[in-house]
């Protein structure tokens, strides 16, 4: 939980011009907030988050620059003074019900501020109160002002106050937060427009969650087990992360340390070989856990280069370049190529296994030698492991968020599923998941159905049935997933002010962005068995298949 | 007990929760028996009766979670006439006198299922997502494309404590459990002091209550959902007394009721003296509230403001699924479902006009020879634009994509707040303590080098030092290169540690 700033943590910073800025908090820094001035960071640290300061023009004794604004005080500035508790209609009516002042004697021209650009700028270098006094001047020096209505004012003393206010607000940086961040200020189109209401459905489409803490037992197999291909930077992995608890550094300090079996890789044969051939005195040696080496509550990231693109991470305190063995994605997140998936013995990492030099061969070694030695093997076995548990499949979800063809994907990947699995395909826009929807169209199934049973009738018994041909013409395999659905969503924001309440006047445009989504399942292999008679077989057909093809009509 | 909307089995356990998927909206769900517990009085023990078929439990249980599974032939009709009135009578005799190995023997009894052919459907693992789409109704139902954007924003995340009222059809109460999920309380050790994720949810209706209560035992939740039958408005949200009661320490709320301003009275940092406040004192609240009508909201957030409630914001959620279509127009149509009759372009247009013509022409000038003795009818051909294609019709027309017939437009206001965590003057002068505001280092300009940078630096130098060593050969060299390197490595593993610190 995020409860207070930490030293060392990323922070998004709220500026009173409502912009956003991602701050690493380094003790013993000055942070700058630009035209919004600077603090010392140590004067957030330890302190909560959502709190919104002021900086102060001069420091107190102890050298402290920093006000907590009280909620009372930013809600008042919101409602503006005059308004009471905000209770009822606020507009101003005169004896008629007439609005007493109206904007019918203003005149439409910029001459009403009687201060001119100099003086504004010379306030801004001399005027204290963090920015209150220019705000007041200028409201002040408004020739019109009296003639505004308290609508027309409150907007006005809003905007100038965003403009001229030294205050700023501390937010934990999580993945909602980031996903707004990179839509807002950066370039939205690499991490692939993915709003908030997207990372939800996802999340929970996906069914990702947290593994829990019971052993694997007897009928089991290693839950919370999912597979990500995601090319928004790392936010997806991150969302998923979050969503299964291996996110956030310190949560792992409230956790106790999971007890995974450590895949062997030779490292009980290491330390052996350490403590004999060193003589060192024999301290507690700390088990460095092996990377990718959890074997529940995983994610593992399928990339199309050698090396998976999650530089995001790095704001939750995980760079992938100098991974932190502390953190929870250290062992949890795993990462294959796909050519590791489709063709393992094409990569060297995974095909040559580095030759086992003999233990009294290895105590000869210089250490430097010894220790490049274990490296490779430690890397080999951990490649092997990491792949063979990939290409096993029996994945409990699958989340794809792709600059690749979707099918493409989903034919390597939806066989890798367990049963019930759920498949989420996200997209920015629309064309590319119609497509994928139209693979799995109740014609095409139908269509598979047929070409297969026909394939199988003509193979003779006992052959294995040729099945190349069928695959061919059909890119995924319309009958191990259902049902697929189309979906998108969008939240609208409302301003929601006493007798001021209606939808926000603008918003961001861009991709709509939508959700393909789906569920594994196993097809029977009866419908084909009672297949002999040919009558029957055309009843089979026209009461069977109808109702497949009900279940994922795509009409109304 | 686990549960398996949570960690599951790979087979479909008896006893157990399972969703029978007839169709995409179509889901029945149905707790797995290997007797008739209902006492149906069906021959083959339990079975669920769906529009697509019979379906027999001992044909359900033990099977892989997603497998699609093929309808019996269950005989419906007769039990009712003949032997189910007698099988009650039997039974309610046998019950009064029943002992455990008479029922036993009832057991074998059953009959192997005859599949039918008739229809099939697929048997899930239960999901929040299913569980919303199967579940039994009994008040308005929060649906996924709500729900999920909520419990996003509510941040809640394993090992959170949510609250909930009202519990309502339970469909929230589902989706949150999952979401605060890190563990079943009673199986870790107790030195471990880890946070095992909560949801507290409390719902006024009695009956309601005590359905929920009863779901909840049935799908393994009871050890992470507390469900309470309160009124939140009059007794607040502690757990057990609602005066003296322990606190849920919630992190998390989310309000489903018709004035949740009534309810904000309970989740302050500063309760009536004597008890708990139902927040944990140590991390920011974050608030959802849930309402149909404007007015509940712009209520809701004017009590919000005088409570301190910061962050305010209202929104909607708009969603809709999308059909995909292929659309298929032309005159090569004929006789295809769902196929307009139509000419695709112009081009076919006055083409089949032309060859209308042509045609009216040749019969005409045929009906003139009509007396002739060698008088041939015309024979019948297809038009060219009617050839067939070798374009399977699963991959025919354009695709195209539209809004499903019913749209749900507006489901209720969400609005979020957040009250940060409690923070006193001692809190702050003990972090002022900690870190002293005038103390400021020069920032470290320099960025930090990574491994692979610093590893790659190593090897420059390394080079760099064999170089030199070849150069001066003659010199006696005090290092062997090795022992270099070696420190080298040291080195970088003392900066490593000093950077990890």
């Amino acid at each position: 939980m995020h409860s207070y700033i930490r030293p060392g943590q990323y922070v998004a910073i709220r500026l009173q011009s409502d912009q956003l800025r991602l701050i690493q908090i380094v003790p013993d820094t000055i942070v700058n907030l630009g035209r919004f001035g600077s603090f010392t960071a140590n004067q957030i640290i330890g302190r909560p988050f959502y709190f919104t300061f002021e900086i102060l023009d001069a420091c107190d004794e102890a050298g402290h620059q920093l006000r907590v604004v009280s909620a009372t005080e930013l809600h008042a500035e919101t409602l503006l003074a005059g308004e009471g508790d905000g209770e009822g209609d606020d507009v101003e009516t005169g004896e008629n019900g007439v609005p007493m002042r109206t904007n019918r004697e203003i005149v439409d021209e910029n001459s009403s501020q009687k201060l001119t650009l100099q003086e504004i700028e010379e306030l801004k270098r001399e005027a204290g109160g963090a920015g209150k006094d220019i705000v007041a001047k200028l409201l002040e020096s408004h020739s019109a002002i009296d003639q505004k209505t308290a609508f027309s004012l409150a907007k006005y003393t809003l905007r100038k106050r965003k403009k001229y206010l030294k205050r700023f607000t501390v937010l934990p940086l999580d993945v909602g937060l980031l996903a707004n961040y990179l839509i807002e200020e950066r370039d939205a189109q690499r991490s692939m427009e993915l709003r908030d209401e997207h990372i939800g459905l996802i999340g929970c489409w996906g069914n990702v969650h947290h593994s829990g803490n019971i052993e694997v037992g007897e009928g089991m197999k290693p839950h919370g087990r999912y597979a990500i291909v995601d090319e928004t930077g790392g936010l997806v992995v991150a969302a998923m992360a979050e969503r299964m608890g291996i996110l956030y550094p310190h949560d792992a300090d409230e956790e106790p340390t999971e007890e995974q079996d450590v895949p062997a890789h030779d490292v009980p044969a290491h330390d052996a070989a350490e403590s004999q051939h060193t003589n060192a005195p024999p301290k507690p040696r700390r088990i460095r856990p092996q990377p990718m080496s959890a074997t529940t509550n995983t994610i593992t990231v399928i990339h199309p280069y050698s090396q998976p693109n999650l530089s995001l991470l790095k704001f939750f305190g995980y760079d992938t370049n100098n991974p932190d063995e502390s953190h929870p994605l250290h062992t949890h997140l795993k990462s294959i190529s796909w050519m590791q998936l489709a063709d393992p013995n094409s990569d060297p990492l995974y095909a040559n296994e580095p030759p086992i030099i003999p233990a009294e061969e290895l105590a000869e070694l210089k250490q430097s030698k010894r220790s490049a030695y274990y490296h490779k093997r430690n890397r080999w076995a951990r490649v092997k492991a990491v792949v063979d548990e990939g290409r096993a499949g029996n994945f409990d979800g699958l989340i794809v968020s792709t600059l690749l063809e979707p099918a493409s994907v989903l034919r390597t990947m939806v066989p890798l599923l367990a049963g019930s699995a759920p498949v989420v395909v996200y997209s920015p826009t629309v064309e590319s998941l119609v497509e994928l929807a139209d693979m799995y169209s109740t014609a095409r199934r139908t269509a598979f159905i047929n070409k297969k049973r026909e394939l199988e009738l003509q193979s003779s018994e006992g052959e294995a049935v040729d099945l190349s041909s069928l695959h061919e013409e059909f890119v995924v395999d319309p009958t191990i997933l259902l049902p697929p659905t189309l979906q998108t969503s969008r939240v609208r924001p409302w301003q929601v002010l006493p007798g001021r309440t209606h939808p926000l006047m603008t918003g961001r445009g861009g991709a709509e962005g939508y959700l393909f989504h789906g569920i594994r399942v196993l097809p029977t292999t009866q419908n084909i068995q009672a297949a002999g008679n040919v009558r029957k077989r055309r009843k089979v057909e026209t009461t069977s298949t109808p109702i497949s093809d009900r279940d994922v009509e795509m009409t109304s | 007990m686990t549960s398996p909307f949570l960690t599951r089995n790979t087979i479909a356990d008896k006893d157990s929760l399972a969703l029978l998927q007839l169709r995409r909206d179509q889901i029945v769900p149905t707790i797995l028996r290997d007797h008739d517990d209902e006492n149906q009085g069906y021959w083959e023990g339990k079975v669920t009766n769906t529009r697509f078929g019979s379906f027999p439990h001992s044909t359900l249980i033990g099977q892989p979670w997603g497998s699609q599974i093929v309808a019996s032939k269950v005989d419906t009709g007769s039990r009712g006439r003949t032997q189910s009135a007698k099988r009650k009578a039997e039974e309610l005799d046998a019950e009064a006198t029943t002992t455990g190995a008479e029922e036993e023997k009832k057991k074998p009894s059953l009959r192997a299922p005859v599949s039918a052919e008739s229809g099939f459907l697929h048997i899930l693992a239960p999901t929040p997502e299913a569980w919303t789409i199967s579940l039994p109704h009994r008040t308005q139902v929060v649906y996924t494309p709500d729900y999920s954007y909520i419990l996003h924003r509510l941040r809640a995340r394993p090992g959170s404590t949510v609250i909930e009222a009202g519990a309502g059809s339970g469909s929230f109460t589902h989706a949150s459990a999952r979401a605060v999920f890190n563990g079943y309380p009673g199986t870790e050790e107790a030195t471990k002091r880890r946070r095992l994720g909560k949801v507290c949810s409390f719902e006024f209706h009695e009956q309601r209550a005590a359905k929920v209560q009863k779901e909840l035992r049935d799908h393994g939740l009871d050890g992470i959902v507390e469900a309470t039958h309160r009124d939140v408005y009059e007794d607040g949200f502690l757990l057990g007394d609602p005066k003296t009661g322990k606190s849920p320490k919630a992190n998390a709320i989310f309000l489903d009721l018709p004035a949740p301003w009534l309810a904000l009275k309970h989740l302050t940092r500063n309760p009536p003296p004597g008890q708990e406040s139902a927040l944990d004192p140590e991390s920011p609240a974050y608030l959802c509230t849930f309402s149909p009508c404007l007015e509940q909201a712009e209520r809701t957030i004017r009590t919000m403001r005088k409570l301190s409630w910061l962050n305010i914001s209202m929104v909607e959620v708009a969603q809709r699924r999308l059909d995909v279509k292929r659309e298929r127009i032309g005159l090569d149509t004929e006789g295809v479902r769902g196929a307009t009759l139509f000419p695709k372009t112009v081009e076919e247009a006055v083409a089949k006009l032309r060859s209308d013509e042509q045609r009216a022409k040749l019969i005409r000038d045929n009906r003139l020879t009509k007396d002739q003795p060698d008088y041939q009818p015309i024979a019948k051909e297809t038009p060219f634009y009617k050839e067939k294609t070798d374009v399977p019709i699963y991959a025919q027309g354009r695709l195209t994509h539209r809004s499903e017939p019913d749209l749900r437009t507006h489901t209720s206001y969400l609005v979020f707040a957040i009250l940060p965590r409690a923070w006193s003057e001692e809190d702050e002068q003990k972090c002022r303590d900690q870190w002293p505001s005038a103390k400021v280092v020069r920032a470290d300009n320099e960025p930090k080098t990574s491994k692979k940078q610093m590893k790659r630096q190593a090897a420059m130098e390394r080079a760099k030092l064999r170089e030199e060593q070849k150069q001066s050969a003659e010199r006696p060299q005090p290092d062997s290169g090795d022992k270099a390197e070696e420190e080298e490595i040291k080195e970088e593993e003392t900066k490593q540690e000093s950077t990890e610190a």
